[in-house]
């Protein structure tokens, strides 16, 4: 005959707040815990997203078409069509947020006292606006109005190694599909700061009918940029783009574009749950410490119950639903604590006095955390499930215990 | 004494008419005409001069028109051989030692040409000035005897061209005294100055000039020719790759 579940259940909530000091005490280490691995799992998920995200809007997009050799030779000769027909249809549908054409071509930019070598793109501004491919930090002048805009928009590194200026003229040169120079002279007529220096250094913007009458290719384009909002999501779209693209284009998403962006994404989810699992077991010490201590201290309570018939399968269980108590408690106040001061921070946390270091990772001077449902769920799995374990040995203990010797020990 | 002065009164304004008629653009096509010829040949020699060494090449040039350039070195012989063709804008070098020829590509004509102050783009589009740029006459002046025009030339706003303006001097024979490069800013960035005038090939050329830097003083490439023909008959295969690579001469 054994006591009812309810009976065990309010047994063990009392004898919690018998000695509510020590309860206490491990409710704030165990909150503490919590709160810290939800905390420092957001950071971790907030650099890694804001480093893929930064890849991709220089990448850009989730998704990438060129013609079947482009990437092998990123010259004019490799240039496609406009998307038309399927395609244009599948890139206008749902769950493609945004598409873009551009032309991408190797040139050399010179002012009167240096010439550097860039990468040209030859945008359509509205349609980059999807991608969040446009530089967001417009430092002099304005960004390009159209398609058709003649001017230039450079990186404002480069116009310091070009020593050129806003409303200078410059000359962009590059090569047509027939191997002949190229070049018209053009007006920078923005300069933007990018997220990376090298980014400034290496892409200038122009419009892309200009550049297409530039390079003499007429409407054709080198790349088509699709995004779908949801880096992590692009496996369930992409095939029916590629279908629809046929096996003239080349369709890769951007783990295959950019394979040191995808294995960081992977390693850093797994680096998070390691970190977690850390915390943990340096907080597991505690738990286990103060249960421990609690068994000592009640050596003769344990006693007494088991002398009045309490079998040891129950002193055991009542031992673990304390552990499961205090558990909980310490799960919802320390995912409160976490939410609540990750919620102030939400704006982002200014880094810039590290700035330096952090660009060499993709990381720009502003750290936006991302708290993820998903992750104060595994932190909740990890702390019950690791608590209930660790918290198994005490309570074996407690109900081995021999009733004899424990009401006579003083 | 009144019909020497209405004579004298005549001449200056025939003279100041004749110089009132001639425009600038006319004056700067004369000069490259003058110093192109309908076709030439050329011989003479450059020195590059830096502040610790000084290297001299001997070369030959043929031209034609004014987008058939043809150079090739004859001296020293490491570098006899070394060709280089412009066609159209386009460029392509010949080095013997590879038995190669390569196109020059886009990236690097404004790279020097044979290490010298001269761009790969200087040699293939010297004459882009005549139909690239707005030209007018700043002055006229006389100087031994000739009258020396001043043009600024401007360049268009889509001109692949750097520059912000040139300014070139022109004496009424047809010999381009200076050429001056100017950046956006009104600075002057280099300089092109004939610094000696002889008669050769029928006519007046600037038989030395240099290339120099305005902020490197002590660097400069001096273009000495030795003997010019003009307005021969060159074969028609004068400017193809294979004369680049198998000069038949």
């Amino acid at each position: 005959m054994s006591l009812p579940l309810a009976a065990l259940g309010t047994l063990a909530w009392r004898n919690l707040w018998r000695n509510h000091r020590r309860t206490l005490i491990m409710l704030a280490a165990i909150a503490i815990g919590v709160w810290a691995m939800i905390f420092m799992a957001a950071l971790m998920r907030g650099m890694t997203d804001q480093m893929v995200r930064n890849g991709l809007q220089t990448l850009p997009g989730e998704l990438q078409l060129h013609q079947r050799d482009y990437r092998r030779d990123p010259s004019v000769v490799n240039s496609m069509e406009p998307p038309a027909g399927e395609l244009l249809q599948v890139l206008q549908s749902a769950p493609v947020a945004g598409w873009a054409g551009r032309v991408r071509v190797p040139a050399v930019i010179s002012s009167e006292r240096g010439s550097r070598s860039v990468t040209l793109l030859g945008i359509d501004p509205e349609a980059e606006q999807a991608l969040g491919s446009l530089p967001e930090d417009l430092f002099e002048g304005r960004g390009l109005e159209g398609k058709g805009d003649r001017g230039l928009v450079i990186g404002a590194s480069l116009a310091r190694r070009l020593e050129t200026a806003l409303g200078k003229r410059v000359v962009i040169m590059s090569q047509d599909p027939d191997n002949n120079v190229a070049e018209r002279g053009a007006r920078v007529v923005g300069i933007y700061r990018g997220r990376l220096q090298g980014d400034e250094d290496r892409f200038v913007y122009a419009g892309r009918a200009a550049v297409q009458e530039l390079l003499g290719i007429g409407q054709q384009i080198s790349e088509i940029a699709v995004s779908g909002n949801d880096y992590r999501r692009v496996d369930e779209w992409y095939p029916r783009i590629a279908a629809a693209a046929g096996s003239g284009l080349e369709t890769l998403t951007w783990t295959e574009l950019d394979p040191f962006l995808g294995s960081m994404l992977a390693v850093q989810d797994g680096f998070t749950l390691v970190f977690m699992v850390v915390v943990f077991l340096a907080l597991s010490f505690g738990l286990v410490n103060t249960l421990v201590m609690a068994i000592f201290e009640r050596v003769r309570e344990i006693g007494l119950m088991q002398a009045l018939g309490m079998r040891p399968g129950l002193i055991l269980g009542q031992i673990m639903l304390e552990s499961l108590f205090l558990l909980c408690l310490g799960l919802v106040a320390g995912n409160l604590l976490a939410v609540l001061t990750i919620a102030p921070l939400a704006s982002g946390i200014d880094i810039s006095s590290v700035a330096q270091g952090m660009e060499m990772m993709g990381m720009s001077a502003t750290l936006y955390p991302a708290l993820h449902v998903q992750d104060m769920l595994m932190s909740t799995a990890v702390v019950i499930i690791l608590g209930l374990l660790a918290s198994l040995a005490p309570a074996w203990r407690a109900s081995r215990l021999d009733p004899v010797a424990a009401l006579t020990r003083d | 004494m009144f019909r020497r002065l209405v004579v004298c009164l005549l001449a200056c304004w025939v003279g100041g008419a004749l110089a009132q008629e001639i425009t600038a653009d006319e004056i700067i096509r004369k000069a490259m005409d003058h110093y192109r010829g309908l076709s030439s040949y050329s011989e003479m020699s450059m020195t590059i001069h830096r502040p610790d060494w000084e290297r001299t090449m001997t070369m030959r040039a043929w031209t034609e028109g004014d987008k058939h350039t043809l150079v090739r070195v004859i001296e020293p012989k490491k570098d006899a051989g070394n060709g280089t063709l412009s066609v159209d804008g386009n460029m392509w070098t010949y080095t013997p030692k590879i038995n190669r020829v390569i196109k020059i590509p886009s990236s690097m004509m404004s790279q020097s040409w044979l290490g010298s102050d001269f761009s790969n783009k200087d040699v293939s589009k010297d004459t882009n000035i005549i139909d690239q740029y707005d030209h007018s006459l700043l002055e006229h002046y006389e100087q031994a005897g000739h009258t020396v025009y001043v043009i600024q030339s401007i360049p268009h706003e889509e001109a692949a061209v750097v520059w912000g303006k040139e300014i070139l001097w022109v004496r009424d024979d047809w010999v381009l005294l200076e050429q001056q490069f100017w950046d956006q800013d009104g600075a002057l960035v280099k300089t092109l100055k004939a610094l000696e005038i002889a008669p050769m090939g029928g006519r007046n050329v600037a038989a030395v000039m240099r290339m120099s830097n305005q902020d490197k003083p002590d660097e400069w490439t001096e273009l000495r020719t030795s003997a010019v023909e003009f307005d021969l008959e060159l074969p028609a295969n004068q400017f193809t790759l294979s004369n680049l690579r198998n000069p038949r001469e």
